[in-house]
């Protein structure tokens, strides 16, 4: 095996061990947009003094109960590091909403592929960069949508 | 057993001394503990064995208990201690146990300290007075009124382990107190009692703060709380300012070069 674990196919459609409740309707806990994050500003209101989640984009789709567990209560910021250009907007933009709009925390959500961890990096240096001091929690989902660690950084 | 649960754990060791062994065996360290007055279900909760230790552990108290008893073994038997687990601290967390080591550095010295006034003709109660304004200032004052005042108001504060720990704080205050005295009097048998007092003290209750009760507290935070607790203690070390700490730490590092010499003389 070789090539980038980060866009090998895998294809997992058998899996059987289907745990949980399909029935009943899960609202979506989003409560803002835009959520891209060379859309949105750090100004926005729906910022302000909150729990940030900066989630990378495939993290969502990979997780079953990414809205009920982690999307909850939080605003978002969604962002891929291996695709998206200019990514130290990215960086003076985590810097902002630390210093600026004063949120709470920041988790930042990645996939296990290595290539992923360039999301994680970007958190990083934005929370260092910022003046204001906050915690920082990386949240690392399996391909299968499984948390496989869930830590402060 | 389930009443047994509901015990106070020093009602049940000195009714039974072999559970105070059993515990013992899985790190649960609550046979020197001043207080005991913690329930069985929360010794054995709040220390978050994985569910096969913690059956085994309730299966043996339960034999030693109630000898006569039928009671059904579990499946898996994991006497043996698991490796200890790396404790990950949240942020606030992690600083409160970063304090503890400066504080732990302070009770190392204690016995050469005494040694050093008991040795000598008159009291030093200026390096006495030094040692306990440290205490006050930066064990009390600095670090115990951020748990008492920020992070204990996150759990249930009736719960038996905060009790214990706000009266490990009283104790230790009481002690220092009584080591005062001794120096404003020269009375080096009460400096002496009080100090190891203090020091015996404190090693328990930031032993029990750093292994059981942190990580206790943090496994019920949630990601709001954490911000919200990491903020609260900022805003009060920097009500204080960013030179109480330094000072602190620049004192015990003087009084190691100091004691630390004379060890070696
Ligand atoms: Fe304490
Ligand atoms: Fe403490």
């Amino acid at each position: 095996m070789s090539g980038c674990p980060g866009s090998k196919t895998i294809d997992f459609s058998e899996k059987t061990n289907q745990e949980g409740s399909e029935t009943g309707k899960r609202p979506s806990q989003l409560r803002q947009w835009p959520i891209q994050m060379h859309l949105v500003s750090p100004q926005a209101p729906y910022f302000q003094g909150k729990d940030v989640l900066l989630a990378a984009d495939c993290s969502a789709f990979a997780l079953g109960d990414f809205h009920k567990d982690y999307l909850k209560g939080k605003s978002i910021g969604i962002a891929c590091p291996k695709l998206d250009s200019d990514q130290e907007v990215y960086i003076e933009k985590i810097k902002s909403l630390i210093d600026n709009a004063k949120i709470n925390t920041l988790t930042v959500m990645i996939m296990q592929v290595p290539c992923c961890f360039g999301l994680a990096q970007i958190a990083k240096e934005g929370a260092e960069k910022a003046s204001r001091k906050i915690p920082v929690k990386q949240v690392v989902v399996g391909l299968e949508g499984n948390i496989l660690s869930e830590e402060w950084i | 057993m389930e009443n047994v649960l509901n015990k106070e754990i020093k009602e049940i060791i000195d009714a039974c001394p072999e559970v105070g062994r059993i515990l013992d065996e899985y790190g649960i360290g609550c046979v020197p503990c001043s207080v005991g007055s913690c329930l069985l279900k929360d010794v054995v909760g709040i220390h978050n064995l994985d569910p096969e230790q913690e059956a085994t552990l309730m299966y043996r108290i339960e034999k030693a208990i109630y000898p006569g008893r039928n009671v059904p073994k579990p499946v898996v038997d994991k006497t043996k201690k698991s490796a200890p687990k790396k404790i990950s601290y949240s942020p606030p967390v992690k600083k409160l146990v970063e304090e503890h080591v400066l504080i732990k550095r302070l009770l190392a010295l204690i016995p050469t300290i005494v040694e050093y006034i008991e040795g000598s003709i008159k009291v030093d109660k200026d390096l006495i007075l030094k040692c306990v304004d440290f205490i006050r200032t930066y064990a009390d004052k600095y670090h115990h009124m951020k748990e008492e005042d920020i992070l204990f108001k996150y759990v249930d504060e009736k719960a038996e382990v905060i009790q214990v720990m706000y009266k490990d704080h009283d104790t230790g205050r009481a002690h220092i107190r009584q080591v005062v005295e001794g120096a404003e009097k020269g009375n080096k048998a009460q400096i002496k009692e009080h100090l190891f007092g203090y020091r015996d003290l404190l090693t328990q209750h930031i032993k029990k703060e750093d292994e059981i009760l942190y990580p206790w507290i943090d496994r019920q935070l949630s990601t709001t709380q954490v911000g919200e607790i990491f903020r609260k203690c900022n805003e009060a070390d920097a009500s204080v300012g960013d030179e109480l700490p330094r000072k602190y730490e620049r004192f015990i590092v003087e009084l190691e070069e100091k004691f630390l010499q004379e060890v070696a003389k």
